[in-house]
């Protein structure tokens, strides 16, 4: 048992698509960053000892014991972590995410991510504060392993706990009951909590978005002709007063992948600017007339987007749109297997036991960045009532400010860590020393 | 008797009683000698680092050098009187950590026992010394340079950014530079320090900067003791190193795009607000030509994200910027200690130190 003092717990909610890290019992996340790194390849291998600001964690030699080809040496990888980092272009930075699906499949990247946020970010020292971490909602027992495993032994954390995304969010909210709706940034998954616990037979996850739909509006606007130039591809120049002059700048080395992810920088901004779920069904004919809304891209380019402004939103809801966005035509395979948000939403629900079943069709709750987007709840509360029985009594709450909606998992972890009652909780150092990680599934359900 | 200001900083303390629309009456370095118990200095031979820097990159590190040094400041330079000390208002640079906090309330109530302490954010306090309670401030100092969007008085932590470039890089790099065009003259680093300040200033934008190099223009500038060095385009390189610091040797973006892209990162609705309520402060800001080229180098940016500097009030002292987090901090404190709003002795002995984050933010 953890019979800690007044020192403060840590949470740590690491998403597909940002990072949230700060204190508990504060309102909002202090570090908030893109949880993908920038990594530059070290074809040069010979130097062990290279003193530099902004490396993550340097792992091992990968092969080590084997003799490598000095042409195709895959030793070390110099980790650039954080938005400052990322935002500065290098050449042969690649953008790595450390998450696929929904699961963690480099822990070195988890772990240079991790630093960057205790050690640069919140500047605390993590051998002296207890840590609470949100998991998915569905996570394997091998991974929240390999989670207690880094912490303990790395971090040397006093005591951990690990609380799954739809009850921190159920907590943000005071219900112990209810059906969580998490539109994040890889993927969007609705899990029904009762009690406290997620009922884990009925969560229901899709690929669909934030970044999906990101991409989509990306493609969109290249098939009218629009290039979006990223931050570092261009100058402006003042040739004579008033006027400018936009001069395009050359790196040829630049990787795709960073060329794409500052591209979908700018476009996300666009997309949580001018974006709204549409009141109906998205319907070519009815929206082609819709009046344009300007948009003023960094490189001074004012576009104008039109019906692109509800279309993307509705592939929520109706993911066969996809097929509609010229250049989408890839994911049309995976989109027609899923579901729209409303149909994902029953599914769940009727995965459920009867008897809590209309306890949940009353407390539907919206976390996520992709549910901050304009009138989604209203759409959402809409397309549910008509497709729900008629006995049941269909609620969408959502917190009114885009903040607490888009942090509400590290709000809830933030509650809950500085409860009087939860401090008995924890999974203390002495446990795990005692009984191994795997007793973390005893500790944390 | 008034409440006391203390702005700590990582090259000056700025100190007085908070009296607003004044400069504060102590500014003092921070850096302190050590001395032997008998009071001669020690010989430098014998001990290489005899200075003491409490206070590192913005962060209070050395705290029984900052227990001296308070001291000194209090007792000596404001007269406060064993047993009769009063209320004391701090700032604090942006990220500061919790413990940081609790530890400087827990050495204000134990070891000088003073009667009510505050503290606040520095970015916070230069708005309101500008008059402004939302707004984005740019703090260049000595150890650190912090970009804060603030919001009605709270610090968009999301999107600040803090970076540990300062006004002590650029000495380096002066140093570093006259070494190069004056190789036979050894300099002492304190007099780089005093060269800087005299000499350092900024181009008028990347183009002018690009002729300076080419210029034969120099000064002929005398030492203390006796040497003559000539100084020229390094003092151009210093500005400029703010606008790229690729000088440096640092691989990040100017000080302005760094300013678009914090606020960028912040709900687009408060875009205008912050963008047009932008207040530069700090030692290294008040460089000759600092404020022109920030202004040019934002005029390039497109209209949508283009940061416009805020004018500081006739009424307040010049060179503002040297000291504006003080001015604001004796603005707060005339409301807040009146108003009892700050933490009394009796809140600390009943709650302990952690009670700064509930009544300070």
């Amino acid at each position: 048992m953890y019979g800690g003092d007044e020192v403060s717990a840590i949470v740590i909610d690491l998403g597909s698509h940002t990072c949230k890290a700060g204190y508990a019992g504060e309102d909002a996340p202090k570090a908030v960053f893109p949880s993908v790194v920038g990594s530059i390849d070290q074809m040069d291998v010979d130097d062990p000892d290279n003193p530099e600001k902004n490396s993550g964690s340097v792992p091992d030699l990968k092969n080590v014991g084997n003799t490598f080809d000095s042409d195709k040496s895959k030793g070390k990888h110099k980790l650039y972590v954080g938005s400052q980092a990322l935002g500065y272009r290098r050449d042969h930075m690649k953008v790595v995410s450390p998450i696929k699906d929904g699961v963690v499949v480099d822990w070195d990247i988890v772990e240079s991510i991790w630093d960057h946020a205790l050690r640069e970010c919140l500047l605390i020292d993590p051998k002296e504060h207890p840590m609470l971490l949100a998991e998915p909602s569905s996570n394997t027992q091998q991974q929240r392993e390999k989670m207690a495993e880094l912490m303990f032994e790395k971090y040397e954390v006093p005591a951990l706990f690990l609380g799954k995304n739809a009850v921190l969010t159920s907590f943000a909210s005071g219900r112990a009951t209810s059906l969580v709706v998490d539109g994040g940034g890889g993927s969007t998954t609705i899990a029904p909590v009762h009690d406290g616990y997620v009922v884990q037979k009925a969560v229901v996850s899709s690929p669909i978005g934030g970044e999906f739909l990101t991409d989509c509006l990306m493609k969109s606007l290249e098939s009218k002709g629009l290039t979006i130039k990223s931050r570092y591809s261009f100058k402006r120049k003042e040739i004579q007063p008033g006027i400018f002059q936009t001069v395009d700048l050359d790196f040829p080395n630049t990787t795709e992948s960073y060329k794409l992810y500052s591209q979908r920088v700018i476009v996300s901004d666009i997309k949580e600017c001018v974006c709204r779920a549409p009141d109906t069904p998205y319907d070519e004919t009815a929206y082609s007339n819709i009046p344009m809304t300007p948009y003023e891209l960094p490189d001074g380019q004012t576009i104008e987007i039109g019906a692109d402004r509800f279309k993307i939103p509705d592939v929520l809801f109706n993911p066969s749109l996809v097929q509609a966005i010229p250049g989408m035509e890839s994911f049309a395979e995976t989109a027609s297997s899923v579901r729209g948000l409303p149909q994902m939403v029953i599914e769940s629900i009727n995965k459920c036991d009867v008897d809590i079943r209309r306890e949940l069709f009353s407390s539907i709750l919206l976390a996520g960045g992709t549910t901050s987007m304009q009138q989604l709840k209203e759409r959402l509360e809409k397309d549910l009532l008509e497709e729900s029985p008629q006995a049941a009594r269909v609620k969408v709450l959502a917190s009114g400010n885009a903040t607490e909606r888009r942090f509400s998992v590290w709000i809830g972890g933030s509650i809950l860590a500085s409860l009087g009652s939860f401090q008995q909780m924890w999974f203390s150092k002495s446990e795990y020393e005692e009984n191994g990680a795997s007793y973390i599934q005893r500790k944390c359900p | 008797m008034e409440a006391v200001v203390v702005d700590v900083g990582s090259k000056l303390l700025k100190a007085g009683f908070a009296v607003p629309d004044q400069a504060p009456s102590m500014i003092i370095p921070t850096q302190m000698k050590r001395m032997l118990e008998d009071g001669s200095l020690t010989e430098t031979s014998l001990f290489e680092e005899a200075t003491v820097d409490p206070v590192v990159r913005g962060f209070i590190r050395d705290w029984d050098a900052m227990e001296d040094l308070l001291h000194h400041v209090l007792y000596t330079g404001l007269g406060w009187e064993m047993g009769n000390e009063g209320q004391i208002l701090f700032t604090d640079p942006l990220s500061t950590p919790k413990a940081v906090r609790e530890q400087l309330v827990q050495l204000m109530f134990e070891t000088f026992n003073i009667s009510g302490f505050y503290a606040s954010e520095q970015a916070v306090l230069s708005l309101y010394a500008v008059g402004r309670i939302s707004g984005c401030s740019v703090d260049i100092g000595h150890g650190k340079i912090d970009i804060a969007p603030v919001i009605e008085g709270a610090v968009q932590h999301i999107a600040s950014r803090r970076f540990e470039i300062g006004g002590v890089d650029l000495t380096k790099l002066l140093a570093q530079e006259l070494g190069k065009s004056n190789p036979l003259v050894k300099i002492d680093i304190y007099d780089v320090e005093k060269l800087k300040e005299q000499y350092a200033c900024c181009a008028e934008d990347d183009v002018a900067y690009e002729k300076t190099k080419q210029s034969r223009q120099e000064e002929q500038h005398t030492l203390p003791d006796g040497q003559v060095i000539t100084i020229g385009r390094e003092r151009y390189t210093i500005g400029e190193a703010l606008f790229q610091p690729s000088i440096l040797g640092l691989e990040s973006h100017g000080i302005v795009e760094q300013l678009v892209r914090s606020i960028s990162t912040v709900s687009s609705e408060n875009h205008r607000q912050l963008l047009e309520n932008t207040v530069l402060c700090g030692g290294t800001a008040s460089m000759p030509g600092f404020e022109d080229r920030f202004q040019k180098e934002a005029s390039l940016c497109s209209s949508a994200v283009r940061p416009s500097l805020v004018k500081p009030p006739e009424y307040m002292p010049e060179n503002l910027t040297m000291y504006s987090a003080w001015v604001g901090g004796a603005i707060l404190a005339k409301v807040v200690f009146p108003q009892n709003q700050h933490i009394t002795k009796a809140d600390y002995d009943e709650t302990g130190p952690s009670v700064v984050h509930r009544k300070c933010f």
